[in-house]
């Protein structure tokens, strides 16, 4: 029945019910080219590149549909935790190990600013959607939000007791989202840094990864008891709850697919991808290929791919693509 | 009662919804607005069903409770990417960026050395702070922290949907920790000046346009701290950048500005005098907050304000609370006594702040006054709420609105819906949502509703004067309905007597006691005779004329001193409110055509046409057209039809040879027809409209026809104290179609384009005194015009008064042109007469009181007939 849609076809007007019950995603390409572990995988919003950050204390860019790879952006003295662009797909920003931020230019592949302030590894970092704001999280326990522009901290969020494991922005840039190991979820006023909102997780199971749904109005948070539940944050309940996967040691990476079927997509420490459907909570689809455990799923913002990385036995970035 | 109450409420939303932005912004049960919009008796289901004098509250920014879903939404369809609309902010979002940037777009203005390159991004570290003492190093970090914030919320607003308004939160924010931050050096001349100038030369443009926001706003709550710290600054920069600066710190910006300059706030009708209670003794050392001043302005654009001021008795030494209470309520109560007493007709309104609002109360209890408002009522007290037994606020019987905070810690909500159970008086409660006692609404409710405290204040503001309108209009329909007595007068009078002998009607009104708690309009006898002639409804039997209370009456305030002191004010306020020309082109026409044919039957008394022949039997009745009649139709329809009946009247008046006189009281009996429709269902922006229209119209008659005399005003004032029969008498006497009389039918004529007329007239005791513009433009027009006037004549005789009426604007073009002279805009007259015609020309004088007369461009004439019938 879903064969008919267009392939890659993103309309808001679709409704469940006419959505393809399973995708099909299939190995297309595998990108060669980090010497350590891949620590990230992001699409660029535009949909042109894949950039990759690895322990290797580099980022690749590549390019998001033949995977062939762009240039190398280097600069970070220690492993690169997480990476994401900027809204206009022109900046990188990078989390790494040596407690510092940089923000690089992807046409020159030159480092702009170096965010100095953290105490310790920083961990996740995010831009929000006017991309004029950084929010980085770190092993200090702390959120900082940074001025883009001038790359200085306007804001220390400390209200965690553990290592941040995640930041997010909402779609609007007004809330921003923040898990740690410490068990508890936050929602943030980006505007005062005030803390809005406190999710705590079951039994304070450490929260791996949180992020917002693309309309803003649920929060995915990953705990490493192996779930990944979705959240309805304004009244805080936990309406779904997508296990199946292995997940007890590592941050991994999940995601909404959107493109085509409404999906979640995470990687896996048993060296899968797993994909759920968001409505049935069924896994739909399992990826095999990775020889690691897969530390990061991205999903492209509008064709039916998916990027997957893995760690240190693999080295490699995996686009799977679907017809739906 | 409800039945009308609720066709004012249909009345009120249905414009509302149709002009006011705001009220689309807020969050209004709107099916209130449906149940009326149904039937003119259905009844909201909120109202009380034991407690009919206590309306229905009405909500504003009340977010409705959502709903709480009990089902578990395993199986509700999870939608993770569409994203709700974001509303449509309430003001001009265009302009709100606009003044919102201002302060970015002019920094460049504050920096002392434009040439030099401006401080780079990383300025801090380049600031250098040797030197610094603690002090300054301290104050410094603050205000940098401060604006550190400002920055973040700034950035990350930016591109939200209300951007505007939530910036206006943050450099609100921003500015009171600045403030704190100079406060704590307790504004230290020395320190605040090179805090200052620090500032300026070391801040990164974006930083500065943020610390200029802060003082902007800063300015506006304590200039002279301000204008201290800048005073160095302001001799390095040079005059130029001094100014500019200045200038930019004039006003803080508001995102609303647009949209409340655009919906400005309208005069309530019978130019009430607005006494303001106070909420405790006043003293230099604690002045009136800054809120209850601006209230204080805002409050006078609806009418007169006038403060009531206690003073600390012994300056406050040994004076116990009790006392300093009685000592407020009673001199509240004494200027409400001297403002009666002054102005023994004008509607008195009491308003209040907090405890002023239960002043205010207590005061209504024992005084007459036509309404009280209570802003930020304390209900509950330490030992519950009020309301109890022998509160004798349950008392009271004015019509009251409560205007609370929904947040309000000296109120409550559902607290209050008991309370106004048990109150005998009229009374709405309006409930702002997320405000506090001072209706202030909290900055979380301001970002979540892309408010700003101007919107809400001009909310407040229009739901205040909706029930004023309410107010005061009813009480201008019902003459004899004062709240206080006289129930059976009230229910009789107005209504079911549709024709009333003069005679029966004079020794009735003065019968009346003139003590100022009757406010109302106990018209004088002598007002009658002169004013109540009205056309005879003879011709038709259907178009029957009732004697009515006027509307206006109320707001005749008939003192003669009160005009006077107002006339040299109207001119200006008049020509304030020509600028608001009614949209609708409604009310200008009927406005123009009631003009018309004012003037048509005072062209015949005057100078009696050819055509239209003296009247050979003069029949003089004296009646006064009731809204009665009137109301019931269709806003419009009760607009027109008073127009048309008074029309057909005449017309048939005409074919029956029955000498009309109509006075200036019969068209102020329209007036009453046209204004008091209001609570018919007259949309009530016209409502003001034709009232004044009315009014100006009566005044504007006096003139016209004093020159149809051909002799000077003072004959024509001879011819209104004449006896009614003695005017008809007279008017047939008066030289026909001599041409002053044709000028002045011009003049009258003219005088309807819109912003031309406007007469005051007084009444005093002996004869008339002057005529000020008037007596330019008549003489003038007296000649120049002659040939115009003609055509008027020819209407007249042809009979074609359906037909005058549509050329009539066109004429007053004409004649206007043809006499190439400028119409004064206000026509002021002075008349003295016998204390019995004091009324009659009181309606009149309340032209001048209320000026709003967008449309004042009617003339009437005070005695007037219908053409005989050949």
């Amino acid at each position: 029945m879903a064969a008919e849609e267009p392939r890659g076809a993103f309309s808001s007007a679709w409704r469940h019910q006419e959505m393809p019950t399973k995708p099909n995603y299939a190995l297309k390409l595998t990108l060669e080219g980090h010497t350590e572990a891949v620590s990230s995988v992001k699409f660029s919003p535009d949909g042109e590149w894949l950039a990759s950050s690895s322990a290797d204390k580099v980022i690749i860019i590549w390019g998001a549909y033949d995977g062939n790879y762009e240039k190398t952006l280097y600069g970070h003295n220690l492993e690169i935790s997480d990476v994401a662009w900027s809204s206009d797909s022109s900046c990188l920003v990078s989390a790494s190990d040596d407690k510092t931020l940089k923000i690089w230019d992807v046409r020159s592949g030159k480092c702009l600013k170096t965010l100095k302030g953290h105490n310790d590894y920083v961990f996740c970092c995010n831009f929000n959607p006017a991309s004029t704001l950084i929010v980085s999280g770190s092993f200090d326990e702390s959120v900082k939000i940074w001025e883009v522009k001038t790359g200085k901290c306007l804001k220390t969020l400390t209200a965690h007791s553990d290592p941040v494991s995640a930041v997010h922005f909402n779609s609007t840039g007004s809330l921003i989202v923040s898990g740690s190991y410490d068990g508890l979820c936050r929602i943030w006023d980006a505007a005062s840094g005030q803390c809005l909102k406190t999710l705590a997780v079951d039994d304070n199971l450490p929260v791996s990864f949180v992020k917002f749904s693309p309309n803003g109005k649920y929060i995915l948070i990953s705990t490493l008891d192996s779930t990944l539940k979705l959240w309805d944050y304004s009244r805080g309940r936990c309406l779904k709850t997508y296990s199946g996967h292995k997940n007890e040691k590592y941050c991994i990476f999940s995601n909404f697919s959107v493109t085509g079927g409404k999906w979640i997509v995470s990687g896996s420490e048993d060296n899968l991808v797993y994909i759920w459907s968001i409505q049935t909570k069924e896994i739909v689809q399992k990826l095999q290929g990775h020889t690691d455990v897969v530390i990061a799923a991205a999903c492209h913002p509008t064709e039916n791919i998916i990027a997957s990385a893995a760690l240190e036995n693999d080295k490699t970035i995996k686009l799977w693509m679907s017809d739906y | 009662m409800a039945h009308r109450g609720g066709e004012r409420d249909f009345q009120t939303s249905a414009r509302r919804m149709g002009t006011s932005l705001l009220f689309q912004l807020s969050v209004h049960e709107r099916e209130l607005d449906l149940v009326f919009l149904d039937h003119s008796y259905a009844k909201p289901w909120s109202a009380h069903p034991d407690a009919s004098s206590a309306r229905p509250t009405r909500m504003l920014f009340v977010t409705p409770r959502r709903q709480q879903e009990n089902t578990i939404e395993s199986d509700v369809p999870i939608d993770v990417e569409t994203v709700t609309s974001t509303p449509v902010p309430l003001y001009d979002n265009q302009k709100a960026r606009s003044v919102m940037n201002e302060c970015e777009r002019h920094v460049i203005f504050a920096r002392t050395d434009a040439d030099a390159p401006p401080p780079p991004e990383d300025w801090e570290e380049h600031v250098n702070r040797t030197g610094w003492t603690v002090a300054q190093n301290k104050l410094f970090n603050k205000i940098l922290k401060a604006l550190q914030s400002d920055r973040l919320a700034r950035l990350a607003n930016e591109g939200a949907c209300n951007e505007p308004v939530l910036r206006r939160v943050a450099v609100d924010k921003c500015a009171r920790r600045v403030r704190q931050a100079l406060a704590s050096v307790s504004w230290d001349t020395k320190l605040t000046q090179w805090l200052h100038t620090t500032l300026v030369e070391t801040l990164s443009l974006p930083m500065l346009a943020a610390y200029l926001d802060a003082l902007q706003t800063l300015k506006g709550k304590i200039p002279t701290l301000i204008d201290r710290m800048l005073v160095s600054s302001n001799t390095k920069t040079g005059a130029a950048g001094a100014e500019a600066l200045s200038l930019l710190l004039k006003r803080p910006w508001d995102p609303a500005v647009g949209v409340l300059s655009h919906n400005k706030p309208s005069k309530l009708p019978g130019s009430p005098l607005i006494l303001i209670a106070s909420s405790g003794p006043s003293s230099s050392v604690f002045p009136t907050s800054r809120r209850h001043r601006f209230w204080q302005s805002q409050l006078s654009c609806l009418g007169k304000v006038i403060p009531v001021a206690t003073h600390l008795l012994n300056g406050g030494n040994g004076v116990g609370i009790l006392q300093c209470l009685e000592h407020m309520i009673g001199g509240v109560r004494s200027k409400v006594l001297e403002v009666h007493s002054h102005f023994p007709h004008k509607p008195v309104i009491l308003i209040g702040w907090n405890t002023g609002a239960l002043v205010a109360c207590h005061v209504s209890v024992m005084e007459y006054v036509t309404a009280v408002v209570c802003l930020g009522f304390p209900l509950l007290t330490v030992d519950g709420p009020r309301g109890d037994v022998d509160d004798p606020l349950l008392d009271m019987k004015t019509p009251v609105l409560f205007v609370i905070g929904q947040n309000s810690l000296q109120c409550h909500p559902e607290a209050m819906e008991d309370f106004r159970e048990k109150i005998r008086a009229e009374n709405s409660l309006v409930v702002v949502g997320g405000a506090d006692d001072n209706l202030r609404i909290s900055k979380a409710k301001k970002k979540s509703e892309g408010l700003t405290q101007s919107m809400v204040d001009r909310c407040i503001q229009d739901e205040i004067v909706d029930f004023l309108t309410g107010v005061l209009t009813r009480t201008e329909g019902h003459v004899g309905s004062e709240p206080r007595d006289q129930d059976a007068e009230k229910k009789k009078k107005p209504r079911d007597v549709s024709r009333r002998d003069l005679a029966f009607e004079i020794p009735e009104r003065g019968s009346r006691p003139a003590s100022p708690a009757a406010k109302l309009p106990a018209s004088p006898s002598g007002s009658e005779d002169l004013s109540s002639v009205s056309s005879s409804p003879t011709s038709s039997p259907k178009t029957r004329v009732t004697t009515v209370p006027l509307a206006q009456k109320s707001s005749q305030l008939g003192s003669s001193q009160l005009l006077k002191r107002h006339m040299q004010r109207t001119e200006a306020v008049l020509s304030h409110k020509q600028a608001q020309v009614p949209i609708s082109s409604e009310p200008t026409e009927e406005a123009e055509k009631e003009e018309l044919r004012v003037q048509l039957k005072r062209h015949h008394p005057s100078s009696p046409l050819p055509a239209s022949k003296a009247s050979k039997r003069p029949k003089i009745k004296v009646s006064l057209i009731s809204q009665g009649d009137v109301t019931g139709g269709a806003p419009e329809a009760a607009g027109g039809k008073p127009i048309t009946m008074t029309l057909g009247q005449a017309s048939a008046g005409t074919k029956e040879l029955t000498g009309l006189l109509s006075t200036a009281k019969s068209n102020s009996s329209e007036g009453g027809v046209a204004a008091s429709p209001a609570p018919a269902g007259v949309s009530s922006s016209t409502s003001p409209t034709a009232l004044h229209t009315l009014q100006s119209r009566l005044v504007a008659t006096s003139p016209g026809s004093s020159l149809p005399g051909a002799t000077s005003a003072s004959s024509l004032l001879q011819g209104l104290s004449f006896s009614l029969q003695d005017i008809s008498g007279k008017s047939s006497g008066l030289p026909p179609n001599s041409p002053s009389g044709l000028a002045a039918q011009a003049t009258s004529v003219k005088l309807p384009t819109p912003m031309q007329s406007l007469g005051a007239i007084t009444t005093g005791t002996s004869t008339l005194v002057r005529t000020i513009p008037v007596a330019t433009t008549l003489s003038s027009l007296g000649t120049t015009p002659g040939g115009k006037p003609t055509a008027i004549h020819q209407l007249l005789t042809n009979g074609g008064l359906a037909k005058l009426a549509s050329s009539l604007p066109g004429l007053a073009q004409i004649s206007n042109q043809a006499s190439g002279l400028k119409v004064p805009t206000t026509i002021t007259l002075t008349l003295r007469g016998q204390p019995s015609r004091i009324t009659t020309l009181s309606p009149m004088a309340s032209g001048p009181a209320g000026p709003e007369e967008p449309t004042s461009q009617a003339l009437a004439s005070s005695s007037q007939r219908l053409p005989p019938a050949p």
